[in-house]
């Protein structure tokens, strides 16, 4: 249909890292004039892939092409002389200076040994009418809604003279109303020519705004597919897979009382939106309640309410009918609580620490690890020997104990924290991607501990944007959107599908 | 084997070398000087005052004195001590704050003569400890009398370091006086930076006056009064320097300067050597003021002075000598 | 056995390698310099010059009994100070505030000193020492608790505190607690208030206290759940808190501790060697401090090593003066080189080939850490 090469042609493109095989073997174009969404759930391989095509990781093996010639992208200042443009999920605008003089930074327009920032406001003024933003060159970033904020990164990429633009999770920042607004801005560019790949994991963005959809899933292509001959359902199971995965049997629960029950829980996130809406919710004890659900749908703000992190902005939290609402995360733990964060290297652990010392993080002031007047003193022959039991038990591959945390795979950072949260005799185990990111093996061994914590009669939280995951491990499933619970399932009657596109969607769904 | 030989014998010449490089003890008195806080060459008391123990040494037939530069409060003993245990026949300190430590060495080491630039040396005394205090106020006086006769506006200025130090307050209060006896209608803008080492700020506060009318500033404020001087230059009118003649000492500020109000520091340094020579041991307090030349104007420069500056001011120096002059009146 | 030694020796050296070339760099950076700018002195140009300065610097500081006290005297209030910002350092605080904190535990031990003169030292010192003390904790204690409140940056505080207790204590000793008889403002002598001398001419008591304190805050630091607390705030406050930890708590409490041990190194200083206070007085241990701190790793036993330098530095420069002419200055680049090495690694890296790589260390993370990130809320 098209005589000229795709604008953009990555082929067979594979990269693997350390346990994981981010790309497996990915062929991907987009032609000029097109938008091309990249579906996929998180860690499915798409920011790799892009960092790849931005010369941030080189490949393992692959080509990529522009306009049909082999190219190699050995840094990002090689792919903009390439014409590739990247817009990233986080902004890499500095606040304090202006529109014009963020677009223009690394390209300075100079006059003699100064700034031409008038010339250089003039020429974004123009770019941006061309474009059909409205865009002041002189006003400081921080000034900017979010929504602004972006299209001056769009700007800093055409500006530079990019024909091939990466959009990254383009929505993932923004309200329903800039989403319709930067589509718009979108579909410009695109008729001026441009060739656009569009990351995503929202269904009903791609499908809006995409000629084509290629999905992938664990670092490999699943399909390629035209809005016109698809459907949220189809690319849902699409995205999320539908081979059985190796599956831990989990044996039947057999659950107890109520352990943690929200009413009505309200809580913000750091922009201070409420993120969780008013969720009701029961853990009974010896049961996995999984949550499902997109990224970004008030699940981390959940789960720091409820260890504390986070103050409520409303409802109830209860542990064993006691209300510890609002309560400070050492007296929550103090009361059984366990918490596996899902961001195991901004939380979980102290990088720099040697392994022992995270073993007894959270611990670390009670006996038999502290003693003396007030705990107050390091009992380092205890440390020891819990240590070397844990790495023992838990299979921490580690050269020994006072090595430090930052050298080891994340399988085994993963490992120290579950070690160190799965000790002694908790009432709730807060689960929180426990697994993101690991390798098949660690996810297994995380698994099965898991359920062995359950059985032996601990209530345990679940959140993760993997539907398989939430699937194996769950005795019950809640699927989260926008903050609300949309709803409940046992596991047993649970139906993928179902599952995949209310997390995508919504209560809309259930219609 | 025979490179580490070479190794070794080159280190040993290397410190023969350095060793050769201390200075051979002679027959004559060896000369110590500590410094106030700050630099050597800072144009003020550090310099001059080094300046007058050289002219002294060689005056009085001694080697060439040393100098300990202090860089902190708490080193002021630690560097006196030094040249005590280098076993110096006379020690010369300079500014008040190292009095205290000065005193304490003098009563300990009675053999050695202490002189204290700018130090008082309260009773009891000790005989070997003079100091060396000058009338900041008669020397503030003159540079007043000048100031009042080149103001074409009828408003000058004087920038002062730290309110809390009295010759700086004598100073001024000297040139205050004189200016308003000159002229009474005359406006003297006073401000106290309560900073030595502040060119910036200095320069700010002589720049307020200047805005407000000020054509003369008197800067009573070390490097911060460099700064003062500075903005004179630049705003075109005059300056007054202090302590010493900053015509030759601050060439920065050479086309503006008028005149200086001067400690005669190092004649006051050089002096004290002499007397030490001819007459023994020096205790007390030695007052340098107009009676002996120890205070004084430096020469008028970069303007015709106004005809009868120079009487008046010869008439103030004699009245000053005659005690019938009182600059703090 | 051996073997464990060995690792110890090389353990210590791949901590101390970067400060120790540092310092050799700096000599021989500052060297250069001598030797150039002696061809514009009256003696001319002589290449071997910086030798015979260092050996007289080396002599002044260790060439004798004396000597080697003078060192350790102008060391203990390094090692003090120096503990003070490396305390901060590990809990990711960066307390530029150690000169008003100095000034206020000089002054504190200077007034409290002068009115205890006549009383009977062993009541007299211990007094002085722990007014001097408690006003460096009081002081260092408000930037703590205005940044666990409200979340004002440290740097910002303690600068402010920095010039606000100066004036502060000019206006006290000129108006307040002037003492008559001097013809300047300035304390009371302090008689019996002074600390004893143990040994030798100057060697006081504050010597073995600032030892002291070395190894209570590597033990506080290393073997106790307040150093553990800590050292986690510092190394991760997001885990501190998730971890159940208060790093408000733990920064408030750091930072009257950095401030305590700020106004022990002032009342070391007024109590051993300045005898009384005065406007305009130095708090160049406030700044020294940082940079001992910087050169020490923040460990204490490293800020030690590095006091006992910057003392030797201070001690023998007299000597150095009066026989080679080389003027103090000498020291004060030495000492900005050694820290501009520190920061610029990569240099002595280039210059000495070393090639493991190395995180940045967390000291030079936290002064040069951005503003805009907040330690906790």
């Amino acid at each position: 249909m098209n005589e000229r090469p795709p604008a953009l042609e990555m082929r067979g493109i594979t990269k693997r890292f350390p346990g994981v095989l981010a790309n497996d073997d990915i062929t991907f174009d987009v032609r000029a004039g097109e938008i091309h969404a990249l579906l996929g759930e998180n860690g499915a391989g798409k920011t790799t892939l892009m960092n790849i095509l931005y010369g941030l990781v080189s490949p393992d093996t692959g080509e990529v092409l522009v306009d049909g010639t082999p190219v190699t992208i050995r840094d990002p200042s090689n792919a903009i002389a390439q014409g590739i443009g990247m817009v990233h999920q986080h902004f890499m605008l500095v606040p304090v200076l202006t529109v014009a003089e963020n677009v223009i930074l690394g390209q300075e327009l100079l006059r003699g040994p100064f700034l031409d920032l008038p010339q250089a406001a003039r020429r974004i003024r123009e770019l941006a009418t061309q474009l059909g933003f409205d865009v002041d060159p002189d006003v400081r970033i921080e000034q900017l809604p979010v929504g602004q904020q972006q299209r001056v990164e769009i700007l800093k990429a055409i500006y530079r003279g990019a024909r091939i633009l990466v959009l990254d999770e383009p929505t993932a920042v923004l309200t329903p109303q800039e989403t319709v607004e930067v589509f718009t801005v979108l579909r410009r560019l695109q008729a001026d020519g441009a060739a656009i790949v569009f990351i995503s994991h929202k269904l009903e963005e791609v499908l809006a705004i995409a000629d084509r959809i290629t999905v992938i899933r664990r670092g490999k292509v699943v399909g390629t597919r035209r809005p016109s001959e698809t459907s949220d359902v189809d690319l849902a199971v699409m995205m999320v897979g539908r081979e059985v995965l190796l599956r831990v049997d989990r044996g039947k629960s057999h659950p107890g009382d109520v352990v943690l029950k929200t009413e009505g829980l309200r809580v913000k996130d750091d922009r201070g939106h409420e993120a969780v809406r008013g969720v009701d919710l029961e853990v009974r004890a010896g049961e996995i309640l999984g949550i499902a659900g997109v990224a970004g749908n008030g699940q981390d703000e959940l789960v720091d309410a409820l260890v504390g992190l986070r103050r409520p902005a409303g409802g109830k939290v209860l542990l064993g009918g006691a209300e510890i609402t609002g309560a400070p995360t050492r007296r929550i733990r103090d009361l059984g609580v366990a918490h596996v964060p899902g961001d195991r290297q901004r939380f979980g652990l102290v990088l720099p620490y040697p392994v022992e010392d995270n073993l007894v993080l959270t611990s670390f002031d009670e006996p038999p690890f502290a003693t003396g007047p007030l705990n107050l003193l390091r009992n380092d022959a205890a440390i020891d020997e819990w240590s070397e039991r844990l790495i023992k038990e838990f299979d921490i591959r580690t050269p020994s104990r006072d090595v430090r945390a930052a050298t080891l795979s994340g399988g085994n950072q993963q490992k120290i924290i579950v070690a160190r949260e799965f000790r002694g005799a908790n009432r709730l185990v807060i689960l929180d991607q426990p697994t993101r990111g690991l390798d098949v093996g660690s996810i297994e061994f995380i698994h099965r501990r898991a359920i062995e914590k359950r059985d032996a009669g601990t209530a345990i939280l679940l959140t993760s944007a993997d539907l398989d995951e939430v699937l194996e491990l769950s005795d019950r499933i809640a699927v989260m959107f926008r903050g609300h619970i949309v709803a409940i399932f046992d596991a047993a009657v649970a139906e993928r599908d179902r599952i995949g596109l209310l997390m995508a969607k919504g209560g809309a769904a259930a219609a | 084997m025979a490179k580490r030989a070479a190794v070794i014998f080159a280190f040993v010449v290397l410190v023969a070398a350095s060793c050769g490089v201390i200075p051979g003890t002679s027959s004559g008195a060896k000369i110590g000087v500590v410094t106030d806080i700050g630099q050597l060459e800072d144009k003020s008391f550090n310099e001059y005052s080094w300046l007058g123990a050289q002219d002294g040494a060689k005056a009085i037939g001694a080697p060439a004195p040393q100098v300990i530069v202090t860089k902190d409060t708490a080193d002021y003993a630690a560097n006196i001590q030094q040249f005590i245990d280098q076993k110096y026949d006379v020690i010369v300190t300079i500014g008040f704050l190292i009095g205290t430590d000065t005193l304490k060495k003098a009563q300990a080491n009675p053999n050695i003569q202490f002189f204290g630039v700018d130090q008082f040396v309260a009773d009891p005394a000790p005989k070997n400890y003079q100091g060396l205090i000058f009338v900041e106020a008669q020397a503030g006086y003159l540079a007043g009398i000048v100031a009042a006769n080149i103001t074409k506006t009828n408003k000058i200025g004087a920038v002062g370091g730290r309110s809390d130090v009295p010759p700086v307050v004598n100073y001024i209060k000297g040139y205050q006086n004189a200016a308003k006896k000159e002229n009474s209608s005359i406006q003297v803008a006073v401000n106290y930076v309560e900073d030595f080492n502040a060119p910036d700020k200095g320069q700010a506060s002589a720049q307020t006056m200047i805005n407000n009318g000020a054509d003369v500033i008197f800067q009573v404020a070390g490097l911060t009064g460099a700064g003062a001087l500075r903005a004179a230059c630049t705003a075109k009118i005059w300056g007054i320097g202090v302590d010493v003649d900053q015509y030759n000492s601050l060439p920065d500020a050479k086309n503006c300067i008028v005149t200086s109000a001067e400690k005669h520091l190092q004649n006051a340094v050089r002096d004290a050597l002499k007397r030490w020579k001819d007459k023994g041991a020096q205790g007390g307090n030695f007052v340098n003021d107009a009676t002996n030349g120890g205070i004084g104007v430096s020469p008028i420069r970069n303007i015709t002075p106004p005809a009868g500056l120079q009487a008046k001011i010869d008439k103030a120096i004699a009245d000053m000598k005659a005690g019938t002059l009182d600059p703090l009146k | 056995m051996r073997q464990r030694i060995a690792r110890r020796l090389s353990a210590a050296w791949r901590t101390a390698s970067i400060p120790v070339l540092s310092t050799a760099l700096a000599l021989v950076v500052a060297g250069v310099v001598v030797i150039a700018s002696s061809a514009f002195t009256g003696n001319g140009f002589q290449p071997l010059l910086p030798v015979g300065a260092y050996l007289q610097l080396f002599v002044g500081a260790f060439g004798s009994t004396t000597a080697i006290g003078n060192t350790l005297v102008a060391a203990a209030p390094l090692m003090l100070g120096g503990l003070a910002v490396g305390l901060g350092f590990k809990a990711g605080l960066f307390n530029i505030g150690v000169a008003g904190q100095f000034l206020a535990g000089a002054f504190a031990a200077a007034v409290v000193g002068a009115s205890l003169a006549t009383s009977t030292g062993i009541v007299a010192v211990p007094t002085a020492f722990v007014a001097g003390a408690l006003a460096g904790a009081a002081l260092g204690f408000i930037p703590g608790f205005l940044k666990a409140r409200t979340g004002a940056h440290e740097v910002v505080t303690t600068i402010m505190l920095n010039n606000a207790i100066g004036f502060l204590l000019t206006w006290g000793v000129t108006d307040l607690v002037r003492a008559p008889g001097f013809s300047f403002p300035r304390t009371g002598d302090l008689g019996n208030s002074a600390l004893p001398i143990l040994l030798g001419r100057n060697l006081h008591i504050g010597v073995p206290i600032a030892f002291l304190a070395i190894f209570v805050i590597r033990w506080l630091l290393e073997r106790t759940t307040v150093g553990f607390q800590i050292r986690t705030v510092g190394a991760n406050p997001n885990a501190a808190r998730y971890a159940g930890m208060s790093p408000l708590l733990v920064i408030t409490f750091t930072m009257a501790l950095s401030g305590l041990l700020a106004g022990m190194a002032g009342a070391v200083q007024m109590l051993g060697v300045i005898g009384f206070y005065a406007s305009g007085i130095s708090a160049n241990v406030g700044f020294d401090s940082i940079a001992v701190a910087l050169l020490g790793r923040s460990n204490p036993i490293g800020i030690l090593f590095a006091a006992l330098l910057f003392g030797a530095f201070r001690a023998g420069a007299p000597l150095m003066q009066i026989t080679t002419s080389v003027p103090v200055e000498v020291i004060d680049i030495i000492e900005a080189l050694v820290i501009l090495f520190l920061a610029a690694e990569l240099i002595v890296r280039r210059v000495f080939r070393i090639r493991a790589a190395r995180a940045v260390p967390e000291e030079i993370a936290t002064v040069t850490r951005t503003w805009g990130e907040q330690v906790a809320r």
